[in-house]
């Protein structure tokens, strides 16, 4: 698990100052967490787009969040950002209330949304001014700052061209630039990979990799292998709720349950004998080559049954050709998670 | 209100790279020299009375075009997002936006200053009235810039945006004549007070009239707070 930042929020009484009266908050930071999300909730009338959405992420963390389209990824995002109020929960990000103090959050926040937000009239240059200009960079170094941020996207020798003419993956770039600009602590890029091509995205992924550092990134994706690319930490969103959330590997083996191994052997009887240890909950054996014959076993959960499979082969006098562990893929684990669902939805118990 | 500077300038920059503000002041001053000819030719004054009490009617017209791509288009294209999760409020944007407006605004009016340099080479006219009612079409600007901003925030549809203020403005304008059809005192009396033209007419005269001032300077409050408030709740939707 992530280590947990707690974040204590102490209320000092009414105050009262010639120049400032109200009550003083005193945050107290322990801890590493940049993000906190706390049971959000989004309702649009009688729609919930987002459920009882719950996440830490730790400072340095790339956090993905990924679900198919639709899923709430986006929402999720927007109230993160503060751009929109959620019915219920709460969130901390960069050690601010989003709710309480959605301009302290905004300042430390970096954001891309699905599609970069760019003005296609401005030129690179003006455009990425603009933005440093209302983020609050301050004036002096800014120009030092945008050239900075340029040649971290690649976007050196740039500044002139007028944002409509720039092709899909030059766009993002801009858009990753303007995000970075003021050098927030977090950064929220929603789909940073969404229409590029394959070259561009493995460019982006790259990028992203790179600019991450100290940062806590939150990207959301629909593409699986990005995510094994690049985080840290998955959480899976589907129908607007968390469908599983941990490290990469803990979501893999969460969704499929036990884990799986592959066994080579040559012998007789062997699923039968193999389905009989008590590690084994399932075998599936299908014909190798060279009279060999493969076994996929699943065991039963917190159970290793390597040892025992080759102790039952030494006793039996069976060929060990190789006893393996099937890593499970972000894909077998998003099917599981998204099909159970699935299911559950289709029989109609709803949880 | 260092972002509304920002994007004040923003504003204007996307209104002069793009063809907008050039056909905007053509429009305008092609307007204002029809109206300055027949001004001259029709009444033999050497007023710029006419030019400029039509000029007003034709603002109505113009400035919600002027105005109606500012929440628009930032809403359609997504740009919304980036002021909305920048630390900038609300205020700021629509103070930058409508001072965007409006700067554009003074640039046309400044151009119909060729027409009173014609006038003042040939004849005499009367620099009090001249600049008072200079001031009837900067406020009237600045009024219809607030309620075309207004407009803009209600859509994301530019054309939308732009006929809804005109729809908002014209009653405005109409209630003038209106109230001269009612026969109850008390209505008339009140549609008077709230038409344009009642307030124009003092400044033509060469008056001004605090009242005038106030009647433009609320327009401008009611419509500017009118479009924070849409904006807030547009965020809830």
């Amino acid at each position: 698990m992530e280590p947990r930042g707690l974040v204590f929020t102490l209320r000092v009484g009414i105050v009262t100052l010639p120049s400032f009266h109200g009550t003083l908050d005193v945050v107290v930071w322990v801890g590493e967490s940049m993000i906190e999300a706390r049971g959000i909730t989004k309702r649009y009338g009688p729609f919930t787009a987002v459920q009882d959405v719950s996440f830490t992420a730790g400072k340095g963390t790339v956090l993905g969040f990924i679900g198919p389209n639709g899923a709430g990824k986006t929402t999720t995002m927007r109230i993160l950002t503060g751009y929109l109020p959620a019915t219920a929960g709460d969130a901390i990000v960069a050690g601010f209330d989003v709710f309480q103090d959605p301009m302290q959050v905004k300042r430390r926040v970096g954001y891309l949304p699905e599609a970069p937000p760019l003005y296609p009239e401005l030129t690179v240059g003006d455009y990425l001014s603009f933005v440093a200009e209302i983020r609050e960079v301050p004036a002096k170094g800014r120009y030092r700052r945008i050239g900075e941020v340029m040649e971290m996207v690649g976007l050196t020798g740039w500044e002139r061209r007028i944002l409509g003419s720039l092709s899909k993956g030059y766009r993002q770039r801009v858009g990753l630039a303007q995000a970075l600009v003021h050098d927030p602590p977090v950064l929220i890029l929603d789909e940073p990979t969404s229409g590029l091509d394959p070259a561009q995205n493995v460019g982006i992924r790259e990028l992203i990799g790179a600019i991450g550092g100290e940062r806590t990134v939150v990207l959301s994706t629909h593409i699986l292998a990005e995510v094994e690319a690049t985080c840290d930490q998955v959480v899976v969103i589907d129908r607007g709720r968390i469908a599983a959330q941990g490290s990469l590997e803990e979501v893999r083996t969460q969704a499929t349950g036990g884990l799986r191994y592959r066994v080579e052997l040559r012998g007789d009887d062997l699923a039968r004998s193999v389905g009989g240890l008590d590690e084994v909950e399932q075998v599936v054996p299908s014909p190798g080559s060279d009279g060999f014959e493969v076994l996929e076993v699943f065991s039963a959960p917190d159970t290793d049954p390597r040892t025992a499979i080759a102790a039952l082969a030494g006793r039996a006098g069976w060929t060990v050709r190789s006893i393996e562990r099937v890593q499970p893929t972000l894909e077998d684990a998003f099917l599981a998670i998204v099909g159970r669902e699935d299911a559950r939805q289709s029989t109609g118990s709803q949880p | 209100m260092r972002a509304a500077w920002a994007i004040l300038r923003k504003e204007l920059r996307v209104y002069f790279v793009s063809p907008l503000a050039y056909v905007f002041l053509a429009v305008f001053l092609f307007l204002a020299g029809v109206f300055f000819y027949l001004g001259i030719t029709l009444t033999g004054e050497a007023s710029l009375r006419v030019m400029l009490g039509n000029l007003s009617i034709s603002l109505l017209f113009v400035l919600p075009m002027l105005t109606m791509r500012h929440f628009a288009e930032e809403q359609r294209s997504g740009t919304f997002e980036l002021l909305m999760t920048a630390p900038v409020h609300p205020w700021s944007m629509i103070i930058g936006k409508w001072l965007a407006s409006l700067v554009l605004c003074t640039i046309m009016l400044a151009g119909t200053l060729v027409f009173t340099g014609v006038l003042a080479y040939y004849g005499d006219p009367d620099w009090g009235t001249v600049a008072t009612s200079y001031l009837a079409l900067f406020l009237c600007s600045a009024a219809f810039c607030a309620a075309g901003l207004f407009a803009s925030s209600l859509t994301r549809d530019q054309v939308a945006a732009g006929l809804a203020g005109i729809i908002i403005l014209l009653p405005f304008w109409l209630i003038g004549q209106a109230a001269r059809l009612t026969d109850h005192a008390g209505l008339a009396a009140v549609l008077e007070k709230a038409a344009f033209l009642t307030h124009l007419r003092s400044f033509t005269r060469g008056v001004i009239d605090t009242a005038d001032v106030a009647y433009f300077v609320g327009f401008v409050f009611v419509f500017l707070f009118l479009t924070y408030r849409t904006l807030e709740s547009r965020r809830w939707r």
